[in-house]
C-alpha cells in the first residue's frame, strides 16, 4: 500500500523508474492505473493537481482563443485528481455502431474498429461511472413503464433513447473520480499515485522511436525524472496536445505529429439550447423526457430523441441527441398552428403541451478547427495553447434536417407537431452552449498519415507511447465520452497487460 | 291548452332560436363572406385560425394559384387523408418554422388571403 504523495515533498533530483507511467489523473487515467491494479506492473501515476480545486494550478489551463465564441481553454476542464470528472453531468450512453463506421457523407470519418470492440468493456466502464445496470435502450422503455408512454415515434428518422446517469453514494450526483477512487489507487500495491506533478516534457531518444525520460517539476519549484518503460498520455484532448507538441527538441514538429495531426480535428459537442417547440396534442409528456427519472433500484434515467442509422444515411445527417428542456407556452400563431394542424389530421388537441427542445450535436470532423501552440508559456514555462475554434453551417443544416424530420414524425404518428426556431447562422449561434467534450486531437487511425494513433492507442512511429482518452475518437458521436471513453481506456488496459508482460 | 301542445310549442321555438343562432350569428358555427373558394376553405373548421397561421407563409403564390394547386389534390371532404398521406411521404412545409403538411399550409395561406 502506498498513499498519495504529493511531488512536492519529494527529494530533489529524485529518479523514478517505473513499468508504466501515466501523465493524467482524470477518468482515463485512474480507471486505467485500477485495470492494471493488482498486476505486476509497477506504475506512477502523475497528476498535476491535487485533491481540491487550485487557481494557481488550474491557471496552467489558460490559452488563447481565436473563430467562434467557446468556452475559455481553462474553464470546461479541471486539473485536479480526478480532471473533468469533478464537474461533470454524469450523462452516459453508449456510441453508436454507426458513430464507428466510415460515412461517406461525413468527411474524415471512421473507427479503426466497429462498436463490438468496445462492447466487452462496457460493463466494466458502466460500473467505473456507477450507473446502475446496462438498461439504455435494450429495456429502457419497459423500465419506465410506469411513469409514462413513450411518444409513438415509429417508422421514422428517430426514436426515444436513453441516458443513464452517474451517480456516485448517497446525494452526491455523479462519480468524481477522484474522490472516488483515490483510496481504491492507495490499495493498489503496485500503482503510486503522484500529485502535483506537472510533467514539462516527454523526452525521446534520438531515432524517435522511445521515450526516454519524462521532465517533472512542481509549482514550488522541485524538478524530478521518470524513466518509464511505458507512457500513457491521459490529459484530455487539450492537454495531451500541449505535450506533445511542447515536446519538440527531437522531432522538431512535436512527438506524433510527423504528418502534422497533433492538435487538428479538434471537436466538441455543440448543446444549442431552444432550438425548437415541440407539442404534444395528448397533454403532458412523460416527465421522464424533461427531468431525471430514478427507477426502483436506484438507477437513473431520462430519454432523449436519437437519430435511427437509417435515417443519418439515408438524410446525410451527424448523430444528434434532442431532449427536453421545459415547459413553454405559444404565441398566438403557435395556436394556430395546433388548432389548424389538428383539426386536419382529425386529433383532439385541446389538452395540448409546448415545451422547449435542446440538442447535443455531432460535429463533421474538421482538421482546422484545431490547436497550436502560442507564444505565451506557463508558470513552469511551457508554452500555452491557441485554438482556433470553428463551427460550420453545414452542421447546422445538417441538424435542422434532423428536427424537420422529428416534426414530420409527429404529425404522422399524430402525437404532436414541432416549430423550428433556427434558421440562421446567428440563431444557433446565440443559443450555443457546448458539452466541453474535447475529442479528437490526437485522433486514431491504422494509417499514420490520418491518425496520430494506431487502432490500439499507440503513437505512430513510437514504440512506447499511447494516448487514452477521448482525443483519439477520430469521429465524435453525440453521445457523451465519459463512457465510451472509458471502455476505449480499458481495452488499451488489456492490451498493455499483453505487450508489458 | 294542453301540457303536450306546450311542450311542443316550446320545442319548436328553441329549434328556432337555435337555427337562428347557427345561421346568422357566430356562436355555433363561423360564418365567412363567401369567396371563390369555398370549395377548398370549407375544410378548414375554424379559418381564422388557419388565416392567423397563413398570414406567416412569407412567399405564397396568388390566391388562385394557390386554389389551382389545391384543387389538384384536394377533393371535397379529404383534407385528413391528404394530410396523412403526406406527412408519410414527406410533404411537409414549414410556416413560421412549424413543420405542417403542405396542404395544411397551403390552405392555410389561402385562408389568409380571402
Amino acid at each position: 500500500m502506498t498513499a498519495l504523495i504529493d511531488a512536492r515533498t519529494l527529494a530533489p533530483g529524485t529518479h523514478l523508474q517505473p513499468d508504466l507511467a501515466i501523465i493524467g489523473g482524470g477518468p482515463a487515467g485512474i480507471a486505467l492505473a485500477l485495470a492494471l491494479a493488482g498486476s505486476k506492473l509497477d506504475i506512477l501515476l502523475l497528476e498535476s493537481g491535487g485533491l481540491n480545486f487550485d487557481p494557481a494550478i488550474q491557471k496552467m489551463y489558460s490559452g488563447a482563443e481565436s473563430g467562434v465564441r467557446y468556452a475559455p481553454l481553462d474553464a470546461g476542464r479541471l486539473r485536479q485528481l480526478g480532471g473533468g470528472s469533478n464537474h461533470w453531468g454524469g450523462y452516459c450512453r453508449p456510441m453508436d455502431e454507426i458513430d464507428f463506421e466510415a460515412r461517406d457523407w461525413v468527411p474524415h470519418s471512421g473507427w479503426p474498429f466497429s462498436r463490438k470492440a468496445l462492447e466487452p468493456y462496457f460493463p466494466r466502464a458502466q460500473a467505473l461511472v456507477e450507473a446502475g445496470p446496462w438498461i439504455y435502450d435494450q429495456k429502457g422503455d419497459a423500465d419506465n413503464a410506469a411513469e409514462g408512454s413513450v411518444l409513438p415515434l415509429t417508422g421514422g428518422g428517430l426514436y426515444t433513447s436513453w441516458f443513464q446517469f452517474s451517480k456516485m453514494r448517497g446525494d452526491i450526483l455523479p462519480t468524481q473520480f477522484g474522490n472516488r477512487y483515490k483510496d481504491d489507487l492507495v490499495r493498489a500495491p503496485n500503482i503510486k499515485p503522484l500529485l502535483h506533478a506537472n510533467v514539462t516534457a516527454i523526452r525521446l531518444a534520438p531515432d524517435a522511436k522511445q521515450v526516454t525520460q519524462l521532465d517533472v517539476a512542481t509549482l514550488t519549484g522541485k524538478h524530478f525524472t521518470v524513466k518509464p518503460r511505458y507512457t500513457v498520455l491521459a490529459c484530455g484532448g487539450i492537454e495531451n496536445v500541449r505535450l506533445l507538441l511542447a515536446s519538440n527538441d527531437v522531432m522538431k514538429t512535436g512527438i506524433g505529429n510527423q504528418n502534422d495531426l497533433v492538435g487538428r480535428f479538434f471537436a466538441d459537442n455543440p448543446i444549442p439550447r431552444d432550438v425548437a417547440t415541440l407539442v404534444s396534442f395528448a397533454g403532458p409528456l412523460a416527465p421522464f423526457y424533461g427531468a431525471n427519472q430514478t427507477l426502483a433500484d436506484g438507477t437513473i434515467m431520462r430519454a432523449t430523441f436519437a437519430t435511427t442509422a437509417r435515417f443519418c444515411r439515408a438524410a446525410k445527417v451527424a448523430g444528434s441527441l434532442s431532449t427536453i428542456e421545459q415547459p413553454v407556452e405559444l404565441d398566438e400563431t403557435g395556436k394556430a398552428a395546433v388548432i389548424t394542424t389538428a383539426i386536419a389530421l382529425g386529433v383532439d388537441a385541446s389538452n395540448a403541451r409546448a415545451y422547449s427542445l435542446g440538442c447535443g450535436m455531432e460535429l463533421m470532423p474538421d482538421p482546422e478547427r484545431r490547436l497550436t501552440l502560442s507564444g505565451q508559456k506557463d508558470a513552469l514555462g511551457l508554452p500555452r495553447l491557441k485554438l482556433d475554434m470553428r463551427i460550420a453551417d453545414e452542421d447546422f443544416a445538417r441538424f435542422r434536417r434532423t428536427l424537420s424530420e422529428l416534426g414530420r414524425q409527429l404529425l404522422a404518428s399524430k402525437a404532436g407537431m414541432l416549430k423550428i426556431l433556427c434558421n440562421k447562422r446567428e440563431d444557433w449561434m446565440t443559443r450555443m452552449d457546448w458539452g466541453h467534450h474535447h475529442l479528437g486531437t490526437t485522433r486514431m487511425s491504422s494509417d499514420p498519415k490520418q491518425g496520430v494513433v494506431d487502432a490500439d492507442g499507440l503513437v505512430h512511429g513510437m514504440g512506447n507511447l499511447y494516448i487514452a482518452g477521448s482525443s483519439t475518437f477520430p469521429s465524435y458521436s453525440a453521445s457523451n465520452p465519459t463512457l465510451n471513453l472509458l471502455a476505449l481506456t480499458l481495452r488499451l488496459g488489456d492490451h498493455l497487460k499483453k505487450v508489458m508482460a | 291548452m294542453r301540457r303536450r301542445n306546450l311542450i311542443a310549442g316550446v320545442m319548436a321555438a328553441g329549434a328556432a332560436v337555435m337555427a337562428g343562432l347557427y345561421r346568422f350569428t357566430d356562436l355555433l358555427v363561423m360564418h365567412y363572406p363567401p369567396t371563390p373558394y369555398d370549395d377548398l376553405l370549407v375544410q378548414l373548421v375554424d379559418r381564422g385560425q388557419a388565416a392567423r397561421l397563413g398570414a406567416k407563409v412569407t412567399d405564397a403564390a396568388g390566391a388562385a394559384s394557390l386554389a389551382a394547386e389545391l384543387r389538384s389534390g384536394l377533393k371535397p371532404g379529404t383534407l385528413r387523408k391528404v394530410a396523412e398521406a403526406e406527412v408519410a411521404a414527406g410533404r411537409v412545409a414549414e410556416v413560421d418554422g412549424w413543420v405542417l403538411p403542405k396542404t395544411v399550409a397551403l390552405l392555410s395561406a389561402l385562408a389568409a388571403k380571402v
